[in-house]
């Protein structure tokens, strides 16, 4: 299978909250800091991952009828693992993600994917799938957290990076992170719900905008090379 | 008792709306608020089968789950009791209330992704509701969810009408306009009963 | 109706392995879990009432009448105070905190454990920027008659202010009449 593909398709255009536009909960709900985006990114990264390997693994073996039962149990399975671990090992994580780690299980992206791709594809494909698509998913929670926590709060890196004492990484969430301008000029509306859906809304305009672009630029190129073997001929 | 009851209901509907407060059931919210009346329909399906879940999961938890020390499996017996929920719900309605059915009846399956339903079960759960406190959430929450889906519904039928950059067509436009709304919302954020 | 068995019998072995891939994680996990919130309880106990040492918690038939808005007394052995967690609705939620009761009946110090207030503004009384710091010190040495008059309140988040400031009173109140 063409892995570029795939990476293309995860990160661009077929990305699973720019593209499909599923799984908006979160990305609007938790990315008012790098630490939430980073830390909810990589988690839903892991699940998908693990969630598409299992799910083609045992593709053949599930009868057709209860195919959508199974595979809840199985997302259910991984995502309580990981709040489990999130609980034991970054405390901090889980109390800042609260209520929307458990969620990630109604997460349309996970079970999507299983019902769209790795039904269909062999446990390879699966693999690289979940870790492009969980990517471009991560990647999505990364640019919105940034912009919201810059122009909200006037830092970057909040609760990962500190730097009163050098620049180290806090898993604890306790880093103020950068300061770029003072908290008191932010708009601070943008860290509130309705920054959420601002933001989002912008993104995917300015991806719509930049698709349709390349797509007419295309157009543009095939029409011209058309009519160039037309003048040839 | 009263008093918590209008507090855990006031904060559902208006101030910790499920919406426009903590982004739960975002999907159903965009996905299905093109008209008025499929968002009505949606909305009381919604209320419904969260009543219903927070309910039989308060139920489970604490008579099953918590007493024999299974507390680590919640999200997966919800999300299945969910699921198997509005299953039954669905037939149940097929052959006893035919007209609801065929009100509602398209809704259902959808309601089993909704992170609303799931979000307010584990809500109940992290917030120690009682089983009364834990119905009035779930139903309010609901009611929330309607009132969001509906006031949605309507403002997204003018902005057909509007002129908006041609690149915010389809979602970003009505990303765009529920900000509008949730910035509207935003009013309730002082409100309290004393 | 041999596929409706088949069919049973296949989802209750998928749930029953992933049940016990579940517990298995849970044995692994349940000790720091339970570490982690021992200690989380315990260092931010110790920040409200810094010289106790160790806590006892009250049974709550000596408290019945603040049952509402109380969840937890706990006194500290070294006879310095009282810790007291509380819950009541700030402009966005319930509002979780612990408060240190010297022996004196003053305030000793005050701790936001869990908040929804909005980010930016209510999210203030529990942050760790200066600010919040001394919004929260603003509280201690103050009595049962604090107001929001009283402390350092926080511009643009006047209900949380408020309701933080009511709370405490409530608190000392509650100490109070456990003679």
């Amino acid at each position: 299978m063409n892995i570029k593909k795939q990476f293309k398709e995860g990160l661009i255009t077929n990305n699973p909250v720019l593209v499909q536009q599923i799984g908006m909960c979160a990305t609007m709900a938790i990315t008012t800091s790098l630490f939430n985006g980073l830390g909810m990114g990589l988690s839903v990264l892991i699940i998908l991952t693990c969630c598409n390997v299992v799910v083609s693994a045992i593709r053949k073996i599930i009868p057709e009828e209860i195919r959508l039962a199974i595979f809840v149990v199985v997302i259910a399975g991984f995502v309580t693992i990981v709040d489990l671990l999130l609980q034991a090992f970054i405390p901090a994580l889980s109390s800042a993600l609260g209520v929307f780690i458990p969620l990630i299980v109604v997460n349309c992206i996970i079970i999507g994917r299983a019902e769209a791709f790795c039904q269909k594809n062999t446990v390879g494909a699966s693999f690289f799938d979940g870790i492009f698509q969980g990517l471009g998913y991560t990647c999505v929670l990364l640019i919105m957290s940034i912009v919201r926590e810059l122009l909200g709060k006037g830092t970057f890196g909040g609760g990962l990076i500190d730097v009163t004492e050098g620049l180290r990484f806090t898993l604890d969430g306790s880093g103020a992170g950068i300061k770029i301008f003072s908290g008191e000029y932010g708009a601070k509306i943008l860290t509130m719900p309705f920054g959420g859906f601002l933001t989002l809304g912008v993104l995917i305009a300015v991806m719509q905008y930049a698709l349709k672009k390349s797509a007419r630029k295309k157009e543009l190129a095939a029409k011209a090379a058309k009519e160039e073997k037309e003048v040839e001929e | 008792m009263l008093f918590n009851i209008i507090s855990i209901s006031l904060g559902a509907i208006l101030i910790n709306n499920f919406i426009f407060s903590q982004f739960l059931g975002c999907c159903p919210f965009l996905g299905c608020s093109n008209k008025t009346d499929t968002a009505f329909g949606m909305g009381v399906a919604v209320i419904f089968v969260m009543g219903m879940a927070s309910a039989i999961c308060w139920l489970i938890d604490t008579y099953i789950l918590v007493p024999l020390g299974l507390a680590f499996l919640e999200t997966l017996a919800f999300i299945l009791i969910i699921a198997a929920l509005v299953q039954l719900v669905e037939m149940f309605l097929k052959k006893s209330v035919p007209s609801l059915y065929s009100a509602l009846g398209i809704y259902l399956p959808l309601i089993t992704t909704n992170c609303a339903v799931l979000g307010v079960v584990l809500l109940n759960v992290q917030n120690h509701y009682n089983f009364i406190e834990s119905v009035v959430y779930g139903i309010t929450g609901g009611i929330g969810f309607l009132l969001a889906i509906v006031l949605f519904a309507s403002v997204r039928e003018r902005v057909q009408f509007a002129d908006y950059p041609e690149c915010f067509e389809g979602f970003p436009i009505c990303l765009v306009s529920a900000a509008l709304v949730a910035l509207a919302f935003m009013g309730f954020s002082g409100m309290q009963i004393f | 109706m041999n596929k409706v068995i088949k069919l049973t019998v296949v989802l209750f072995l998928i749930c029953a392995i992933v049940s016990a891939v579940l517990g298995a994680v849970n044995e692994v996990t349940k000790g720091p879990i339970e570490t982690q919130q021992r200690e989380k309880t315990e260092k931010a106990y110790k920040a409200v009432l810094p010289y106790a040492d160790s806590f006892t918690e009250i049974d709550p038939a000596a408290y019945v009448a603040y049952k509402s808005t109380i969840n937890k007394i706990s006194v500290a052995d070294n006879g310095a105070g009282y810790v007291v967690e509380t819950t009541f609705s700030g402009a966005q939620g319930s509002i979780t905190m612990a408060v240190g009761i010297d022996s004196d009946m003053r305030c000793a110090g005050i701790s936001i454990i869990k908040h929804s207030e909005t980010s930016g503004l209510g999210e203030v009384a529990a942050s760790s920027s200066e600010r919040g710091v001394s919004f929260r010190k603003s509280f201690i040495g103050k009595d049962e008659t604090i107001t929001v008059h009283d402390i350092d309140a926080i511009t643009g988040a006047t209900i949380t202010s408020k309701a933080v400031a009511g709370a405490v009173a409530n608190v000392i109140n509650a100490v109070k009449a456990l003679g």
